[in-house]
Protein backbone atom coordinates (compact mmCIF):
# COMPACT_ATOMS: atom_id res chain seq x y z
CA UNK A 1 0.00 0.00 0.00
CA UNK A 2 2.53 2.18 -0.90
CA UNK A 3 0.77 4.61 -3.04
CA UNK A 4 -1.98 4.71 -0.31
CA UNK A 5 0.76 6.09 2.22
CA UNK A 6 1.90 8.70 -0.25
CA UNK A 7 -1.16 9.91 -1.60
CA UNK A 8 -1.32 13.61 -1.07
CA UNK A 9 -5.09 14.33 -2.05
CA UNK A 10 -5.84 17.83 -3.79
CA UNK A 11 -9.06 19.02 -4.23
CA UNK A 12 -10.11 18.71 -8.08
CA UNK A 13 -10.03 21.94 -9.64
CA UNK A 14 -13.53 21.74 -11.08
CA UNK A 15 -14.94 21.68 -7.08
CA UNK A 16 -14.83 24.40 -4.87
CA UNK A 17 -15.95 25.27 -1.22
CA UNK A 18 -18.14 27.40 -0.45
CA UNK A 19 -20.13 28.97 2.59
CA UNK A 20 -23.96 29.13 2.14
CA UNK A 21 -25.07 31.94 3.69
CA UNK A 22 -29.06 30.98 3.08
CA UNK A 23 -28.60 27.77 4.66
CA UNK A 24 -25.70 28.38 6.98
CA UNK A 25 -24.03 25.24 5.57
CA UNK A 26 -20.53 24.30 3.81
CA UNK A 27 -20.99 22.86 0.34
CA UNK A 28 -18.62 21.23 -2.31
CA UNK A 29 -19.91 22.66 -5.30
CA UNK A 30 -18.87 21.21 -8.63
CA UNK A 31 -20.87 21.11 -12.26
CA UNK A 32 -24.19 19.85 -11.60
CA UNK A 33 -24.19 18.83 -8.16
CA UNK A 34 -23.80 20.23 -4.93
CA UNK A 35 -22.40 18.53 -1.75
CA UNK A 36 -24.08 19.30 1.37
CA UNK A 37 -20.96 19.03 4.14
CA UNK A 38 -21.03 18.51 7.48
CA UNK A 39 -18.40 20.40 9.80
CA UNK A 40 -15.95 17.49 9.84
CA UNK A 41 -16.44 17.64 6.01
CA UNK A 42 -15.50 20.71 5.46
CA UNK A 43 -12.59 20.53 7.24
CA UNK A 44 -11.18 17.60 5.28
CA UNK A 45 -11.52 19.36 2.46
CA UNK A 46 -9.82 22.68 3.74
CA UNK A 47 -7.35 19.92 4.30
CA UNK A 48 -6.83 18.43 0.98
CA UNK A 49 -4.07 21.19 -0.61
CA UNK A 50 -1.94 18.24 -2.25
CA UNK A 51 0.90 18.24 0.24
CA UNK A 52 -0.72 16.94 3.44
CA UNK A 53 -0.72 13.38 3.23
CA UNK A 54 -3.89 11.56 4.53
CA UNK A 55 -1.93 10.98 8.08
CA UNK A 56 -1.16 14.29 8.70
CA UNK A 57 -4.71 15.52 7.74
CA UNK A 58 -6.10 13.04 9.81
CA UNK A 59 -3.30 15.04 12.50
CA UNK A 60 -4.61 18.61 12.01
CA UNK A 61 -8.39 17.82 12.29
CA UNK A 62 -7.17 15.93 15.42
CA UNK A 63 -6.41 19.57 16.62
CA UNK A 64 -9.70 20.56 15.71
CA UNK A 65 -11.74 18.30 17.22
CA UNK A 66 -10.17 17.16 20.07
CA UNK A 67 -11.70 14.81 22.42
CA UNK A 68 -12.64 12.34 19.21
CA UNK A 69 -9.81 9.28 19.21
CA UNK A 70 -7.63 9.28 16.32
CA UNK A 71 -8.69 5.61 15.33
CA UNK A 72 -12.25 7.10 14.82
CA UNK A 73 -11.26 10.23 12.86
CA UNK A 74 -8.91 8.37 10.80
CA UNK A 75 -11.99 5.96 9.70
CA UNK A 76 -14.10 8.96 9.15
CA UNK A 77 -11.43 10.85 6.88
CA UNK A 78 -11.05 7.26 5.25
CA UNK A 79 -14.72 6.97 4.52
CA UNK A 80 -15.03 10.88 3.24
CA UNK A 81 -12.00 10.77 0.83
CA UNK A 82 -12.90 7.99 -1.03
CA UNK A 83 -16.28 9.19 -1.61
CA UNK A 84 -15.59 12.46 -3.09
CA UNK A 85 -12.90 10.78 -4.62
CA UNK A 86 -14.90 8.36 -6.66
CA UNK A 87 -16.90 11.06 -7.66
CA UNK A 88 -13.21 12.50 -9.27
CA UNK A 89 -13.27 14.90 -6.98
CA UNK A 90 -9.76 14.98 -5.50
CA UNK A 91 -6.58 14.60 -7.52
CA UNK B 1 -48.35 28.94 -2.41
CA UNK B 2 -47.10 30.90 0.93
CA UNK B 3 -43.57 30.01 0.40
CA UNK B 4 -41.59 29.18 -2.66
CA UNK B 5 -38.84 26.50 -2.53
CA UNK B 6 -35.66 27.36 -2.82
CA UNK B 7 -33.81 27.25 -6.02
CA UNK B 8 -30.43 26.00 -6.71
CA UNK B 9 -29.95 25.95 -10.39
CA UNK B 10 -30.18 28.24 -12.82
CA UNK B 11 -30.00 28.22 -16.70
CA UNK B 12 -29.51 31.20 -18.25
CA UNK B 13 -30.42 30.90 -21.96
CA UNK B 14 -28.21 33.59 -22.91
CA UNK B 15 -29.64 33.70 -26.81
CA UNK B 16 -30.84 31.51 -29.41
CA UNK B 17 -28.43 32.50 -32.26
CA UNK B 18 -26.32 29.83 -33.14
CA UNK B 19 -23.49 28.49 -35.79
CA UNK B 20 -24.43 24.88 -35.36
CA UNK B 21 -28.06 23.42 -36.93
CA UNK B 22 -28.35 20.24 -34.59
CA UNK B 23 -31.66 18.03 -35.30
CA UNK B 24 -32.01 17.51 -31.57
CA UNK B 25 -32.02 20.79 -30.13
CA UNK B 26 -34.04 21.67 -27.20
CA UNK B 27 -34.45 25.89 -28.46
CA UNK B 28 -38.20 26.15 -28.85
CA UNK B 29 -39.07 25.35 -32.34
CA UNK B 30 -40.14 29.02 -33.04
CA UNK B 31 -37.13 30.28 -31.54
CA UNK B 32 -36.73 32.59 -35.15
CA UNK B 33 -39.46 34.65 -33.84
CA UNK B 34 -37.80 36.11 -30.76
CA UNK B 35 -36.18 38.78 -30.76
CA UNK B 36 -34.89 41.67 -28.16
CA UNK B 37 -32.40 39.97 -25.76
CA UNK B 38 -32.06 40.60 -22.85
CA UNK B 39 -29.57 43.52 -22.08
CA UNK B 40 -25.77 42.81 -19.98
CA UNK B 41 -27.52 45.08 -16.81
CA UNK B 42 -31.00 42.93 -16.78
CA UNK B 43 -28.62 39.54 -17.18
CA UNK B 44 -26.82 41.10 -14.02
CA UNK B 45 -29.70 41.98 -12.00
CA UNK B 46 -31.00 38.42 -12.99
CA UNK B 47 -27.87 37.14 -11.28
CA UNK B 48 -28.04 39.07 -8.05
CA UNK B 49 -31.88 38.38 -7.76
CA UNK B 50 -31.07 34.25 -8.63
CA UNK B 51 -28.02 34.55 -5.60
CA UNK B 52 -30.26 35.96 -3.18
CA UNK B 53 -32.96 33.41 -3.92
CA UNK B 54 -30.53 30.67 -2.92
CA UNK B 55 -29.34 29.53 -6.48
CA UNK B 56 -25.74 28.17 -6.15
CA UNK B 57 -25.36 26.60 -9.82
CA UNK B 58 -25.81 29.22 -13.00
CA UNK B 59 -25.59 27.56 -16.48
CA UNK B 60 -24.50 29.98 -19.46
CA UNK B 61 -26.45 28.36 -21.82
CA UNK B 62 -27.85 29.13 -25.38
CA UNK B 63 -27.80 28.71 -28.71
CA UNK B 64 -24.40 29.62 -28.25
CA UNK B 65 -23.28 31.79 -25.44
CA UNK B 66 -20.31 32.51 -26.60
CA UNK B 67 -21.92 34.57 -29.21
CA UNK B 68 -23.22 36.81 -26.66
CA UNK B 69 -19.96 39.96 -26.50
CA UNK B 70 -20.56 40.60 -22.91
CA UNK B 71 -20.46 36.80 -21.74
CA UNK B 72 -16.99 38.07 -19.88
CA UNK B 73 -18.74 40.60 -17.82
CA UNK B 74 -21.61 38.28 -16.86
CA UNK B 75 -19.36 36.34 -15.69
CA UNK B 76 -17.72 38.87 -13.47
CA UNK B 77 -20.80 39.55 -12.08
CA UNK B 78 -21.94 36.20 -11.60
CA UNK B 79 -18.81 35.13 -9.83
CA UNK B 80 -18.94 38.49 -7.79
CA UNK B 81 -22.55 36.68 -6.34
CA UNK B 82 -20.39 33.73 -5.56
CA UNK B 83 -22.19 31.69 -8.28
CA UNK B 84 -20.64 28.36 -9.49
CA UNK B 85 -20.28 29.00 -13.48
CA UNK B 86 -20.03 26.33 -16.06
CA UNK B 87 -20.60 27.72 -19.86
CA UNK B 88 -22.51 25.18 -22.38
CA UNK B 89 -20.98 25.60 -25.50
CA UNK B 90 -20.94 24.17 -29.19
CA UNK B 91 -17.02 25.53 -29.37
CA UNK B 92 -16.65 26.25 -32.72
CA UNK B 93 -16.71 30.13 -32.13
CA UNK B 94 -13.78 29.77 -29.35
CA UNK B 95 -10.32 30.66 -29.26
CA UNK B 96 -7.02 30.88 -27.23
CA UNK B 97 -7.81 34.91 -26.47
CA UNK B 98 -11.51 33.97 -25.68
CA UNK B 99 -11.03 31.30 -23.70
CA UNK B 100 -8.20 33.11 -21.68
CA UNK B 101 -10.22 36.10 -21.17
CA UNK B 102 -13.25 34.01 -19.65
CA UNK B 103 -11.11 32.34 -17.19
CA UNK B 104 -9.55 35.57 -16.10
CA UNK B 105 -13.37 36.43 -15.59
CA UNK B 106 -13.52 33.67 -13.21
CA UNK B 107 -15.23 30.70 -15.08
CA UNK B 108 -15.00 27.74 -13.75
CA UNK B 109 -15.92 24.77 -15.60
CA UNK B 110 -16.84 24.10 -19.74
CA UNK B 111 -19.44 21.99 -20.91
CA UNK B 112 -17.90 21.12 -25.21
CA UNK B 113 -20.62 19.31 -26.90
CA UNK B 114 -19.81 16.90 -29.85
CA UNK B 115 -22.35 15.25 -32.33
CA UNK B 116 -20.50 12.24 -32.94
CA UNK B 117 -16.95 10.06 -32.82
CA UNK B 118 -16.58 10.36 -36.25
CA UNK B 119 -16.53 13.73 -38.59
CA UNK B 120 -19.52 12.29 -40.96
CA UNK B 121 -21.90 11.44 -38.18
CA UNK B 122 -21.17 14.48 -36.22
CA UNK B 123 -21.35 16.70 -39.31
CA UNK B 124 -24.43 14.61 -40.44
CA UNK B 125 -26.12 16.08 -37.08
CA UNK B 126 -24.90 19.24 -36.65
CA UNK B 127 -25.39 20.47 -40.41
CA UNK B 128 -22.34 21.87 -40.29
CA UNK B 129 -18.85 21.65 -40.34
CA UNK B 130 -17.83 21.69 -37.22
CA UNK B 131 -16.15 18.55 -35.80
CA UNK B 132 -12.48 19.10 -36.60
CA UNK B 133 -12.51 22.48 -34.89
CA UNK B 134 -14.36 20.89 -31.70
CA UNK B 135 -11.19 18.52 -31.59
CA UNK B 136 -8.75 21.33 -31.50
CA UNK B 137 -10.62 23.54 -29.05
CA UNK B 138 -11.09 20.39 -26.55
CA UNK B 139 -7.47 20.26 -26.98
CA UNK B 140 -7.30 24.19 -26.01
CA UNK B 141 -9.43 24.31 -23.15
CA UNK B 142 -7.68 21.10 -21.51
CA UNK B 143 -4.23 23.24 -22.42
CA UNK B 144 -5.22 26.01 -20.66
CA UNK B 145 -6.62 24.40 -17.55
CA UNK B 146 -10.31 24.46 -17.68
CA UNK B 147 -12.02 21.40 -16.20
CA UNK B 148 -14.68 20.21 -18.86
CA UNK B 149 -17.59 17.73 -19.44
CA UNK B 150 -17.45 16.57 -23.06
CA UNK B 151 -21.50 16.21 -23.82
CA UNK B 152 -22.96 14.02 -26.47
CA UNK B 153 -26.73 13.53 -27.12
CA UNK B 154 -27.21 10.28 -28.19
CA UNK B 155 -29.55 8.92 -30.93
CA UNK B 156 -29.54 6.63 -33.56
CA UNK B 157 -26.96 8.20 -35.72
CA UNK B 158 -24.53 7.69 -33.54
CA UNK B 159 -25.09 5.67 -30.36
CA UNK B 160 -23.38 2.54 -31.94
CA UNK B 161 -20.53 5.10 -31.53
CA UNK B 162 -20.22 5.41 -27.36
CA UNK B 163 -17.19 3.14 -27.20
CA UNK B 164 -15.59 5.40 -29.34
CA UNK B 165 -17.04 8.48 -27.62
CA UNK B 166 -15.83 7.03 -24.42
CA UNK B 167 -12.28 6.91 -25.86
CA UNK B 168 -12.15 10.42 -27.19
CA UNK B 169 -13.13 11.87 -23.76
CA UNK B 170 -10.24 10.02 -22.11
CA UNK B 171 -7.81 11.31 -24.96
CA UNK B 172 -9.36 15.18 -24.64
CA UNK B 173 -8.88 15.03 -20.57
CA UNK B 174 -12.48 15.26 -20.02
CA UNK B 175 -13.16 15.05 -16.44
CA UNK B 176 -16.79 14.03 -17.45
CA UNK B 177 -18.57 12.46 -20.46
CA UNK B 178 -22.21 12.96 -20.92
CA UNK B 179 -23.90 10.28 -22.54
CA UNK B 180 -27.35 12.27 -22.90
CA UNK B 181 -30.00 10.32 -24.98
CA UNK B 182 -31.79 12.66 -27.13
CA UNK B 183 -34.87 13.95 -24.84
CA UNK B 184 -37.83 14.37 -27.69
CA UNK B 185 -39.34 17.70 -27.20
CA UNK B 186 -39.09 20.70 -29.82
CA UNK B 187 -36.44 20.19 -32.36
CA UNK B 188 -35.91 16.44 -30.65
CA UNK B 189 -39.73 15.88 -31.47
CA UNK B 190 -39.88 17.32 -34.65
CA UNK B 191 -37.20 14.97 -35.75
CA UNK B 192 -37.96 12.02 -33.49
CA UNK B 193 -38.58 9.01 -35.61
CA UNK B 194 -35.18 9.43 -37.23
CA UNK B 195 -33.51 10.09 -34.16
CA UNK B 196 -35.28 7.10 -32.08
CA UNK B 197 -32.18 4.13 -31.52
CA UNK B 198 -33.76 0.57 -31.52
CA UNK B 199 -34.59 -1.22 -27.88
CA UNK B 200 -31.30 -2.91 -28.36
CA UNK B 201 -29.10 -0.22 -29.69
CA UNK B 202 -29.99 1.64 -26.52
CA UNK B 203 -29.50 -0.91 -24.07
CA UNK B 204 -26.15 -1.90 -25.66
CA UNK B 205 -24.85 1.41 -25.46
CA UNK B 206 -26.58 1.58 -21.43
CA UNK B 207 -24.40 -1.65 -20.86
CA UNK B 208 -21.20 0.04 -22.53
CA UNK B 209 -21.34 3.00 -20.52
CA UNK B 210 -22.27 1.41 -17.50
CA UNK B 211 -19.48 -0.80 -17.27
CA UNK B 212 -16.96 2.06 -18.66
CA UNK B 213 -18.41 4.22 -15.09
CA UNK B 214 -17.02 1.10 -13.27
CA UNK B 215 -13.86 0.95 -15.15
CA UNK B 216 -13.11 4.68 -14.89
CA UNK B 217 -14.43 5.61 -11.60
CA UNK B 218 -11.69 8.41 -10.30
CA UNK B 219 -10.74 9.04 -13.72
CA UNK B 220 -13.65 9.75 -15.58
CA UNK B 221 -17.06 10.35 -14.47
CA UNK B 222 -19.96 8.80 -16.72
CA UNK B 223 -23.23 9.86 -16.92
CA UNK B 224 -25.94 8.04 -18.73
CA UNK B 225 -29.02 9.96 -19.59
CA UNK B 226 -31.60 8.10 -19.92
CA UNK B 227 -34.23 7.77 -22.93
CA UNK B 228 -37.69 7.39 -20.96
CA UNK B 229 -39.28 5.84 -24.06
CA UNK B 230 -37.23 3.04 -24.06
CA UNK B 231 -36.49 2.28 -20.66
CA UNK B 232 -40.11 2.93 -19.64
CA UNK B 233 -39.19 4.57 -16.41
CA UNK B 234 -41.17 8.09 -15.96
CA UNK B 235 -38.25 10.94 -15.37
CA UNK B 236 -38.95 13.10 -12.11
CA UNK B 237 -38.44 15.66 -14.90
CA UNK B 238 -36.71 19.00 -13.01
CA UNK B 239 -37.03 17.39 -9.90
CA UNK B 240 -40.03 18.87 -9.57
CA UNK B 241 -41.87 21.57 -10.98
CA UNK B 242 -40.58 25.44 -9.99
CA UNK B 243 -38.96 23.74 -6.73
CA UNK B 244 -35.18 23.59 -7.31
CA UNK B 245 -34.49 24.53 -11.17
CA UNK B 246 -35.73 27.95 -12.81
CA UNK B 247 -34.70 28.73 -16.86
CA UNK B 248 -34.33 32.08 -18.46
CA UNK B 249 -34.80 32.45 -22.04
CA UNK B 250 -33.12 34.97 -24.01
CA UNK B 251 -36.06 37.68 -23.42
CA UNK B 252 -36.29 36.99 -19.87
CA UNK B 253 -39.03 34.43 -19.30
CA UNK B 254 -38.83 32.64 -16.09
CA UNK B 255 -39.45 28.65 -17.16
CA UNK B 256 -39.53 26.01 -14.86
CA UNK B 257 -37.72 24.15 -17.96
CA UNK B 258 -36.65 25.03 -20.82
CA UNK B 259 -39.22 23.21 -22.84
CA UNK B 260 -42.29 24.38 -20.50
CA UNK B 261 -43.56 27.02 -23.31
CA UNK B 262 -45.05 24.06 -25.39
CA UNK B 263 -47.58 24.34 -23.03
CA UNK B 264 -50.44 26.30 -24.09
CA UNK B 265 -52.14 28.39 -21.59
CA UNK B 266 -49.18 28.46 -18.85
CA UNK B 267 -48.49 32.33 -18.41
CA UNK B 268 -44.32 33.13 -17.43
CA UNK B 269 -43.35 36.24 -16.76
CA UNK B 270 -40.03 37.80 -17.65
CA UNK B 271 -37.55 39.78 -15.53
CA UNK B 272 -38.40 43.04 -17.09
CA UNK B 273 -41.81 42.79 -15.80
CA UNK B 274 -41.48 41.66 -12.20
CA UNK B 275 -38.61 40.69 -9.81
CA UNK B 276 -37.27 37.31 -10.25
CA UNK B 277 -37.89 36.73 -6.45
CA UNK B 278 -42.08 38.16 -7.08
CA UNK B 279 -42.04 35.74 -10.15
CA UNK B 280 -40.40 32.88 -8.30
CA UNK B 281 -43.05 32.85 -6.08
CA UNK B 282 -46.23 34.22 -7.34
CA UNK B 283 -46.12 33.52 -11.17
CA UNK B 284 -48.98 31.11 -12.24
CA UNK B 285 -46.45 29.42 -14.99
CA UNK B 286 -44.77 28.26 -11.91
CA UNK B 287 -47.31 27.46 -9.34
CA UNK B 288 -49.72 25.20 -11.85
CA UNK B 289 -47.83 22.10 -11.38
CA UNK B 290 -46.01 23.23 -7.93
CA UNK B 291 -46.55 20.53 -5.13
CA UNK B 292 -49.37 17.61 -6.32
CA UNK B 293 -52.78 18.76 -5.64
CA UNK B 294 -53.03 19.43 -9.49
CA UNK B 295 -52.39 15.85 -9.88
CA UNK B 296 -54.78 13.19 -11.69
CA UNK B 297 -55.09 9.25 -11.08
CA UNK B 298 -53.62 7.40 -11.19
CA UNK B 299 -50.68 9.44 -10.01
CA UNK B 300 -52.51 11.06 -7.26
CA UNK B 301 -52.84 7.87 -5.29
CA UNK B 302 -49.75 6.75 -6.32
CA UNK B 303 -46.35 5.49 -3.93
CA UNK B 304 -44.77 6.96 -5.83
CA UNK B 305 -45.81 10.32 -6.47
CA UNK B 306 -43.42 12.17 -4.46
CA UNK B 307 -40.43 10.17 -6.14
CA UNK B 308 -41.18 11.00 -10.11
CA UNK B 309 -44.18 13.66 -9.82
CA UNK B 310 -45.76 12.13 -12.04
CA UNK B 311 -43.11 12.16 -14.51
CA UNK B 312 -42.81 15.08 -17.21
CA UNK B 313 -45.30 17.63 -17.57
CA UNK B 314 -44.65 19.22 -21.17
CA UNK B 315 -44.53 14.99 -22.49
CA UNK B 316 -47.53 14.15 -20.48
CA UNK B 317 -49.34 17.26 -22.88
CA UNK B 318 -47.91 16.44 -25.96
CA UNK B 319 -48.53 12.74 -25.45
CA UNK B 320 -51.37 12.80 -24.14
CA UNK B 321 -52.88 16.00 -24.71
CA UNK B 322 -52.98 16.74 -20.76
CA UNK B 323 -50.65 18.50 -19.04
CA UNK B 324 -51.75 17.25 -15.85
CA UNK B 325 -52.17 13.54 -16.78
CA UNK B 326 -49.68 11.04 -15.56
CA UNK B 327 -46.81 10.58 -18.35
CA UNK B 328 -47.60 8.22 -21.00
CA UNK B 329 -43.84 7.19 -20.15
CA UNK B 330 -45.69 5.22 -16.82
CA UNK B 331 -47.02 1.94 -17.85
CA UNK B 332 -50.01 2.79 -15.67
CA UNK B 333 -50.79 5.52 -18.21
CA UNK B 334 -53.83 4.43 -20.57
CA UNK B 335 -51.66 6.56 -23.02
CA UNK B 336 -48.96 3.94 -22.51
CA UNK B 337 -50.11 3.57 -26.93
CA UNK B 338 -48.25 6.86 -27.82
CA UNK B 339 -45.30 5.87 -26.34
CA UNK B 340 -44.86 2.36 -27.74
CA UNK B 341 -46.12 3.11 -31.39
CA UNK B 342 -43.39 6.34 -31.66
CA UNK B 343 -40.74 3.66 -30.85
CA UNK B 344 -42.04 1.26 -33.73
CA UNK B 345 -42.66 3.96 -35.88
CA UNK B 346 -39.31 5.31 -35.73
CA UNK B 347 -38.33 4.44 -39.31
CA UNK B 348 -37.52 7.75 -40.99
CA UNK B 349 -34.75 9.15 -42.20
CA UNK B 350 -35.31 12.52 -43.25
CA UNK B 351 -33.85 14.96 -40.97
CA UNK B 352 -35.39 18.78 -40.06
CA UNK B 353 -32.39 20.76 -39.55
CA UNK B 354 -32.52 23.44 -36.82
CA UNK B 355 -32.29 26.72 -38.26
CA UNK B 356 -34.25 30.06 -38.67
CA UNK B 357 -35.61 29.11 -42.04
CA UNK B 358 -37.12 25.88 -40.81
CA UNK B 359 -38.05 27.56 -37.06
CA UNK B 360 -40.16 30.19 -39.00
CA UNK B 361 -41.27 27.15 -41.95
CA UNK B 362 -42.69 25.40 -38.56
CA UNK B 363 -44.17 27.97 -36.73
CA UNK B 364 -45.34 30.25 -39.41
CA UNK B 365 -48.44 32.23 -37.82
Amino acid sequence: MDGAQSWRPRLASRARLKFDRVANQQMLLFPEATLILNETGAAIVRLCDGARSVEQITGALAQQFRGVERETLRREVDAFLESIRARGLLQ
Amino acid sequence: MSEAPRPYTLVAELTYRCPLRCVYCSNPVDFAHLRNELSTDEWRRAFSDAAQLGVIQLHFSGGEPVLRDDLCELIQHARACDLYTNLITGGTLLDEDKLRGYRKAGLEHIQLSIQGASVDTAEKVAGVRSHEKKLEVAQLITAIGFPFTLNVVLHRLNIHEVPELIQLALKLGAQRLELANTQFYAWGAENRSALMPTREQYLRAQDVAVAALEKYRGTLEIAFVQNDYLSGEPKPCMGGWGRSYMCIDPVGAVLPCHAARVIPGLKFESVRERSLAEIWRDSPGLNTFRGDAWMLEPCRSCERKDIDFGGCRCQAFMLAGNAAAADPICRLSPHRAAVTSAIDAAASDELIYRDAHNSRRLSAV
